[in-house]
């Protein structure tokens, strides 16, 4: 026995001094080799790469290193621009904007792959774009993606109809020509539109269009989302699911160089200092997938990642009642970004319900008893501005000196329109439900914030929690009264925003809301056609009051994004539209030691 | 044993189908489709109707009485039930929902990370909780035994996920005695595992000890123990000899059945430490409602549970002579 207890006490002791060292910080084998590595954090897994079908931002974020697409956003000039990407120059456009004629550049070639024939990346041509967009079309291929080319392209709804004859999505005739689509030659590409459609540089800019290798599609069939065989400037080196995805420089990317130009602020403020430079700069990039708040905000506290957001139960950790950074941040080298998100959060009613959708002085209620501000102070931590409208203040067609008598906090008024309310109801009491897409402990908060808000006006509301999946499937099935939802702009056009109230979108499409206006309906037919002029902003305005007027929706708040980063991470300029952007990011090793040690 | 062992398996089969019902009614009948989410944002009626499809839930729910007018009896069968019956059966069980991968492989992947985790988890609780209740049980009554019993309590009273965030925040961040999060196939998994392992043998601990402390001081009291003494035998010899051997069946009884569970991971500290194993993946599956994937691993649960009450009972008769199998 006492040579047992002998043995347990020099193994106690051991733990004991073991436990007493700490970690050295070791270098890895890249950095030591004096390579810049980007350490990344997500807060939600990655679903898959395949552009085609993306979806996620997280997704999104790490294909848009390795797939490219024809127009890019630029980099440092405000209001956001497009630029050529894949593309060579920007389109012609001829017959009222009804043809696109696209040349694309000749220097781009895919990732050397077993794909290829000889295992060696080939060049990029048209067809590989026609190729994309048409399995976005066949409806085999069950694309969340489709919404950008349905009833856009001349043929392609026709080759969506052919697909539905097919029985398997590998049976599908890609080469069945459409007509839309044409390759004037191996680097010219002609799109031909069933109307005109001013967007659609933008959506030549989103990820889904991004040209796709048929080698690749017919060598890794469904497993192609978890390849990447793209053109950007970085490649996939290793992803283990749910933990950890690796990309390293693309070796065969073109001669691409850091922009010239920017903002006037943008010399001043160190963005321009790698003006010329050849991109990426960075050569490796590593992200790691931490979903639960704690260890994703750990990870950045302990300077394992460059940037991350604020969880909420660490915000104030982070910053101060002024808005600011906190004392314990700025010793640590960070810097804060504040950011706009194309975005707009509101409580809609469903305007096909007996009771919401036919009583307007009841939805007018509703929204002047909802205390804006003092719910993005409670529940986002001061993170976002009170909407006013549909439109975030980010979008050009924001009227700031808009006064929306519905959208602010008045409870008088709120009571009065109670009244009219009730009367309408034949004066009965009323009640409406809520439902709110999540069934943790911050759903049931707001839920009953909600509750307490429509108290006050005398209005007793019941309210629903769903997961995301019931909700969602109860949301386009018209199932619900008042649904709690958001729209975040997929571009810089406040017709991202229109298109939810527009009538023939209802349900399933993104008109949740189930509106039918003829006059907002009439309106967005001419706006969807118009290119942008202070003519169309002017209906666009037109067409917010509408929605206003109508109270489809209790419009809450625009987010705001706190983002800090440690201040060796060079060149991080805000971008609201941030997919792709890593290869323009640099790193000052220097500072990088000087801060976090290694 | 043999005979015991089939009549076992045999009675077995009405369990598993009645798992596979449950199941079933849980999650087509109850839960319903998820075509609308998987359509996107800017879904159209189309495309919903083809995913329904695609995943058959657009076949009727129990017998296809048209299919069977078409094509003759076997048609009959072309059911959702029928189809969910036959994918158990197979253990093919299709793609996963939201991944579209295929649900084996992805169990196939996540079981070594689970394993590497819950294993040594296992194993040192089992030794320590041993361990440390033989030496409870012998000084029973004394400070070391009632501070321990005292400890126990506070550890069982604690909730799990207070050990994980402490444990991460204290030993993880503050101390950085061990990475906070991450995972790495192979040996450099012993860096991140160290962390959750010790969260996971310290958090059990208490539950562990108080019970086999229990199941050993009624074997201390026994004859053959005074016996022993009275012959003469070192007291490390009768605590671990004697003692521990016939205090087994209960100890067997947790201990088997805590066995195939292993495969399942563990939900918590997977998520919380970035292990990706099946832990991390249920869980992922039941905030994300994937069906196939949480149908399939309630299947196979339920599986392993049944093969673990097998094993039990073998187990019993292996280490106690005076049970049969019969």
């Amino acid at each position: 026995m006492r040579f047992h207890l002998k043995v347990f006490t020099w193994l106690l002791a051991a733990l004991l001094v073991g436990s007493g060292c700490r970690r050295e910080e070791s270098l890895s084998e890249e950095e030591a080799a004096g390579l810049k590595v980007r350490y990344t954090v997500a807060a939600s897994k990655v679903r898959g790469l395949d552009p085609g079908d993306i979806g996620d931002v997280t997704s999104s974020s790490v294909a848009s290193q390795m797939f490219e697409t024809l127009y890019q956003y630029h980099f440092l000039k405000r209001p956001y621009e497009l630029i050529p990407m894949l593309a060579e120059s920007m389109p012609q456009i001829r017959d009222d904007g009804l043809t696109y004629t696209i040349k694309i550049r000749q220097d781009v070639y895919f990732f050397d792959d077993q794909c290829f024939g000889g295992g060696v990346g080939r060049q990029l041509t048209v067809h590989d774009f026609i190729y994309a967009w048409k399995r976005i079309a066949n409806i085999k291929y069950l694309s969340k993606n489709w919404w950008i080319f349905d009833g856009r392209i001349v043929g392609l709804d026709d080759f969506r109809e052919y697909t539905k004859s097919v029985e398997r999505k590998e049976d599908v005739d890609y080469d069945r020509p459409v007509e839309g689509l044409e390759a004037l030659d191996k680097f010219t590409l002609q799109i031909k539109l069933t109307k005109p459609w001013p967007q659609i540089l933008f959506l030549l800019a989103h990820l889904p269009t991004a040209p796709m290798a048929r080698e690749a599609v017919d060598h890794y069939g469904d497993q192609l989302r978890n390849v990447a065989i793209g053109t950007g400037p970085y490649m996939l080196k290793s992803w283990r699911r749910g933990s950890k995805i690796i990309m390293v420089r693309n070796p065969k990317f073109r001669k691409v160089t850091y922009p010239i130009e920017g903002e006037p602020q943008d010399k001043s403020n160190g963005f321009l200092d790698d003006s010329g430079e050849l991109i990426p700069l960075i050569d490796r990039i590593e992200t790691t997938i931490a979903e639960e708040s704690q260890p994703y905000w750990l990870l950045f506290m302990q300077g394992k990642v460059d940037a991350a957001g604020i969880p909420k139960d660490f915000y104030n950790q982070a910053i101060n009642p002024r808005g600011t950074l906190t004392k314990q941040m700025i010793k640590k080298g960070i810097d804060l970004i504040v950011r706009e998100d194309p975005s707009t959060f509101w409580f809609g009613f469903n305007m096909e319900d007996p009771l919401v959708g036919k009583n307007l002085p009841l939805r007018q209620a509703m929204s002047c008893a909802w205390n804006r501000r003092e719910y993005v102070e409670v529940f986002n931590n001061n993170r976002g501005v009170s909407a006013k409208g549909i439109f975030p203040p980010m979008f050009k067609e924001y009227d700031p000196n808009f006064v929306n008598t519905y959208t602010q906090y008045y409870l008088e008024l709120a009571r009065k329109l109670m009244a009219q309310a009730v009367q309408l109801n034949n004066g009965k009491p009323l009640e409406v439900t809520l439902s709110l897409p999540g069934t943790d402990t911050l759903s049931r908060q707001m839920g009953q914030y909600f509750q307490r808000c429509m108290d006050k006006i005398g209005l007793k509301v019941k309210v629903d929690y769903y997961d995301w999946p019931t909700f969602q499937d109860r949301v386009k099935t018209k199932s619900l009264q008042i649904f709690a939802m958001g729209w975040v702009a997929d571009y810089p056009d406040g017709e991202s925003f229109l298109q939810v109230f527009y009538g023939p979108n209802g349900s399933p499409g993104p008109n949740n809301f189930n509106y039918h206006n003829p006059k907002y309906d009439q309106l967005y037919d001419k706006i969807s056609v118009m290119p942008d002029s202070e003519k169309r902003s002017k209906i666009y305005r037109e067409m917010e009051r509408i929605v206003c007027d109508d109270c489809v929706a209790i419009f809450s708040y625009h987010s705001i994004a706190y983002v800090p980063y440690y201040k060796y991470l060079k060149n991080y300029k805000p971008h609201v539209f941030q997919y792709g952007l890593t290869k323009y990011r640099d790193i000052d090793l220097e500072l990088r030691k000087e801060l976090i040690g290694r | 044993m043999k005979t015991y062992i089939i009549r076992r398996l045999l009675y077995m089969i009405p369990i598993v189908f009645g798992v596979m019902l449950i199941t079933f009614i849980l999650f087509n009948v109850v839960g319903g489709d998820r075509s609308v989410e998987l359509a996107g944002k800017t879904a159209s009626a189309e495309t919903i109707a083809e995913i329904r499809h695609e995943y058959g839930w657009d076949k009727p729910m129990y017998f296809n009485t048209v299919a069977a007018g078409e094509r003759g009896f076997k048609g009959l069968f072309d059911s959702q039930l029928f189809h969910h019956l036959r994918k158990c059966l197979t253990l093919d069980f299709g793609k996963s929902i939201r991944d579209r991968r295929f649900i084996i492989d992805i169990i196939k992947e996540g079981a070594g990370a689970s394993l590497s985790l819950t294993v040594p988890i296992f194993l040192i609780s089992v030794l320590a909780a041993l361990a440390i209740s033989l030496l409870v049980a012998h000084w029973r009554g004394t400070k070391f035994d009632r501070i321990l019993v005292v400890l126990c309590v506070v550890g069982m009273s604690m909730p799990y996920l207070s050990y994980i965030m402490l444990g991460q925040y204290f030993l993880g961040y503050k101390l950085n005695l061990f990475p906070v999060f991450g995972y790495e196939p192979g040996l450099a998994a012993v860096q991140y595992l160290a962390l959750p392992v010790l969260i996971g043998v310290i958090s059990g601990l208490g539950s562990e000890v108080r019970m086999y402390r229990t199941i050993i001081l009624d074997e201390i009291g026994a004859d053959y123990v005074r016996t022993a003494r009275a012959k003469g035998l070192a007291t490390p010899n009768i605590l671990f000899k004697h003692v521990l051997k016939n205090a087994m069946i209960p100890v067997i009884t947790r201990v088997v059945l805590a066995i195939p569970f292993l495969f399942l991971g563990s939900l918590l500290l997977e998520r919380f430490f970035g292990i990706p194993g099946l832990g991390y993946l249920t869980i992922e599956a039941i905030s994300s409602r994937d069906d196939p994937v949480i149908s399939a691993m309630t299947f196979i649960g339920a599986l392993l549970y049944l093969f673990g009450l097998i094993a039990t009972d073998i187990c019993y008769a292996l280490v106690d002579p005076r049970v049969k199998l019969k």
